[in-house]
């Protein structure tokens, strides 16, 4: 339980995003505070990925469906218009949050919190909230691109310690 | 020789990463979806590389990587992970199970050729004959005519390949005197952006160099296809015969 409180939770997760985006999307963004409203009430695509282990959790990525385009388009390499179908987008976003979960578990191993990451799940739809209960621990904050300021995703990690 | 690469990952975007970072290279590129695929691939291509995830549904990479490891006519082909995860365990983990390198995702394909490089020998391609040989897939002379065969179900990949070969085919054209080209879409059985994309190309190519063209398509579609503004203007046949007594 100690280590779970002394992990330095907020910086682990914007240092994980600010990476993965860099690296396989080309695109620096900005974290700021804001509720997973911020995502947009439209249609939205939430990537997620869990823990289990001796930390339990999840990581979850919001984005709408024109931002999940976007960041489908940057990391193909190719134009909006090129972007076959929406499975092509749910990849991407499952892939990206794979990413994110698999550098947390990462770090939470070499923490000393060993643990199993489970395959990404992709929620999508128009009117929906996702609530995990009976966490610990936790961290959400919004991002948008530098280049794309219209569109705003969200980022949150539940963890609480496990068996 | 091309030298032949297995991509194994549940992520088409993933395996379009991979794919895309060995493109300019004399590759042969091969995909699996899982464990089971890859070791099937593997057995029937014997690649010169595979580029295997750890994390996937049905089997996994390190079942696949144990299992290519106990098959004498296998155990010898370098891999390559692909893991999600940095961790000093997993690291460990990995480097004990006798494989040839491993990256961390996030990645980039630049990364990934750094290290192949340093497994099996990447030529480039030879661009020219290259596209020459291939494009022989789409393109084909029947005396003055110009035929351009598209397949069944016309993806971005066809539409990039096609369109990279469509302006010396042109040009060859202009050079040689000729100017009938058939556009064959009668195998076409999907309309999509892709396919619309490329006959809106090779109609405006047609056009600036003063080359007639023609369409061979089923009537589905070409019903279809007078839906949309652009190529409606271009006459279409139903047999090749019509369509070359037509030019």
């Amino acid at each position: 339980m100690n280590k779970i409180n002394t992990l330095d939770l907020k910086s682990l997760v914007s240092n994980t995003i600010n990476e993965v985006f860099d690296t396989m999307l080309s695109m620096e963004i900005e974290l700021f505070d804001a509720d997973s409203e911020v995502a947009g009430d439209g249609s939205r695509i939430v990537g997620s990925v869990s823990f289990a282990g001796e930390v339990m959790g999840s990581i979850s990525i919001y984005v709408s469906g024109e931002f999940g385009r976007v960041m489908t388009a940057a990391m193909l390499g190719m134009e909006l218009e090129e972007i076959e179908s929406d499975e092509e987008v749910y990849d991407v976003i499952g892939e990206l949050s794979n990413m994110v979960g698999g550098s947390l578990k990462s770090r939470f191993c070499d923490y000393g919190l060993p643990c199993e990451l489970s395959i990404p799940s992709i929620t999508t739809g128009s009117d929906f909230k996702i609530k995990s209960k009976n966490w610990s621990r936790y961290e959400g904050f919004a991002f948008r691109a530098f280049r794309h300021q219209q569109y705003v995703g969200f980022v949150e990690v539940y963890i609480k310690a496990g068996s | 020789m091309a030298i032949k690469v297995l991509a194994v990952d549940d992520s088409k975007t993933i395996r379009m990463i991979v794919k895309k970072a060995f493109n300019p290279f004399d590759c042969k590129f091969f995909e699996a979806e899982n464990g089971v695929e890859g070791l099937a691939l593997a057995a029937r291509e014997k690649p010169d590389l595979i580029v295997l995830d750890i994390t996937m549904p049905v089997m996994n990479g390190v079942e696949m990587l144990s299992r290519l490891k106990a098959e004498p006519s296998l155990k010898d082909i370098p891999v390559i992970m692909l893991t999600a995860e940095s961790g000093r365990d997993n690291v460990l983990n990995i480097v004990k199970m006798g494989v040839s390198d491993y990256i961390v995702k996030p990645f980039k394909g630049v990364q990934l050729i750094e290290r192949a490089k340093k497994i099996v020998k990447l030529e480039p391609k030879k661009a020219e004959e290259a596209a020459e040989d291939k494009s022989r897939r789409y393109f084909s002379i029947d005396g003055d005519i110009q035929h351009l065969v598209l397949p069944e179900k016309v993806t971005r990949a066809i539409t990039v390949e096609v369109e990279g070969y469509l302006q010396s085919k042109i040009k060859e054209m202009v050079n040689s005197g000729t100017n009938k080209f058939i556009l064959d879409l009668s195998k076409v059985t999907e309309t999509n952006l892709s396919l619309i994309k490329l006959i809106i190309l090779a109609a405006q190519h047609c056009q600036k160099s003063n080359i007639r063209i023609r369409i061979v398509s089923t009537p589905t579609l070409s019903n279809e296809l007078k839906e949309f503004k652009e190529i409606s203007a271009i006459p279409v046949d139903h047999t090749m015969e019509e369509a070359k007594a037509a030019l």
